[in-house]
């Protein structure tokens, strides 16, 4: 890792650091970024492992989606994770594309990142001066850009254990075809108590915003509340007014924001009635 | 860059330039044409090859990450001159047109295979999500793999 800081921090042109490709070789090819140099990550040991470390899932940087998708440890403890994972574009990007690549590259309309942000995940981080640990809720900075200094490398994702008895979801929609982006990609993990009301409600969207985001507004429209219809829907409201979307040729603005409203209404009712 | 790895079960010794994909390798380095050029940016599948028993898209996978990998190709389906059932499977059920999708589709069916030998109909679709044809449909093809899924 070491080397690999030093190689990102020489001053011989720009260097770009690359994990599995999926989204660096493309801009390239597409010409949007030209880079003097690649810093290739894939050699430096130990940095795809999948590992429970004092009760929390630790994802080394270059475990690829594939690998996620069908860690037994992930699928146990963490089910909203291996959903989310899986459904990221087609077997061929998931077996070569990473969850540090996926994260580094801010891509709003990320599958893994809704699922990480309600499972409160950490990102560590390793750079020329210090190791540093950033919550992911304020690790996405902007429009494809996350809160990396120069010459910092995404080490490892830390996801605590989820509350007990909770269920989540995933769900994905997509406008065009289903190996896409999501247009809108929601996550949700509630917990209920013994009444029926919710002890813990957390609700990521991704596509909804700049950056993947915490509905807030939607998780408090729905904190002690039990999931009636009425709950989900002001849950729903809540965050299509807390969307702050973009239009490009998937979908314009305002059809993201209604998007966003139907399926969280979709999944929260989904997630109530155990269909899911 | 040196790179040494396994193609289609030979050990393979080769020079390349540092920002060749996988694709520039067996096509313009290695002379292996049957691994399609396509989109180039991941999208339609047609460059897919194995790696380590796992579907790849070569336009997108640098040439320096196969280091030490076993690669498969299209070329590398055939054993000791004899088809693979998905290749005679394809043939028989006419599960091509043009052909320019084909060899990415029985690499992603070769891995789902490899995988799960007995996949339902539900998961030979989702394995092929990412390599589209413009020909034919899919219904050959899939009922292509599931024949072969079916003779195992």
């Amino acid at each position: 890792m070491k080397d690999a800081i030093d190689a990102l921090g020489r001053l011989d042109g720009e260097a770009r650091l690359v994990a599995g490709g999926t989204a660096l070789v493309a801009m390239i090819r597409l010409g949007l970024v030209k880079p003097d140099r690649l810093v290739s990550l894939h050699r430096v040991p130990a940095l795809n492992r999948i590992a429970v470390e004092a009760g929390s899932l630790v994802l080394g940087a270059m475990a690829t989606h594939a690998d996620i998708e069908r860690s037994r440890v992930v699928r146990d403890g963490w089910p909203l994770l291996a959903e989310a994972t899986h459904r990221v574009a087609t077997p061929a990007i998931r077996a070569s594309g990473t969850i540090g690549g996926n994260l580094a590259y801010a891509e709003a309309a990320s599958d893994p990142a809704p699922a990480l942000l309600c499972l409160d995940a950490e990102v560590r981080i390793a750079g020329p001066a210090r190791e540093r640990v950033v919550p992911l809720a304020r690790f996405f900075r902007g429009f494809y850009e996350a809160a990396l200094e120069p010459g910092e490398i995404v080490t490892a994702v830390r996801i605590p254990p989820a509350p007990a008895g909770a269920r989540g979801g995933y769900v994905k929609y997509t406008s065009r075809s289903a190996e896409d982006k999501p247009l809108v990609g929601v996550a949700a993990l509630v917990a209920l108590d013994a009444v029926g009301r919710c002890s813990e409600a957390r609700i990521a969207i991704g596509g909804a915003a700049p950056t993947p985001i915490r509905a807030a507004g939607a998780e408090r429209a729905l904190r002690g509340e039990a999931l009636t219809d009425a709950a989900v829907r002001a849950a729903a409201e809540a965050a299509a007014g807390e969307a702050d979307p973009l239009s490009d040729l998937m979908g314009s603005a305002s059809y993201r924001r209604e998007m966003v409203r139907v399926w969280v209404r979709r999944l929260l009712m989904t997630l109530r009635d155990g269909t899911k | 860059m040196t790179l040494a790895f396994t193609l289609n079960g030979q050990p393979c010794a080769t020079e390349a330039p540092d920002h060749w994909t996988v694709l520039d390798l067996l096509r313009d380095g290695l002379g292996l044409m049957g691994t399609k050029y396509g989109c180039g940016e991941g999208v339609c599948g047609t460059c897919t090859v194995l790696a380590d028993g796992r579907p790849i898209r070569a336009c997108l996978v640098l040439a320096a990450h196969v280091r030490d990998r076993a690669l498969v190709t299209v070329e590398g389906l055939e054993r000791d001159g004899r088809l693979d059932p998905l290749q005679i499977a394809f043939a028989e059920r006419g599960a091509a047109q043009c052909g320019y999708c084909t060899p990415g589709i029985m690499l992603a069916a070769k891995a789902l295979l490899l995988e799960n030998p007995a996949p339902t109909e539900h998961e030979v679709r989702e394995a092929l999500s990412g390599n589209l044809c413009r020909c034919t449909g899919y219904t050959k093809i899939v009922e292509a793999v599931l024949a072969v899924a079916g003779t195992r």
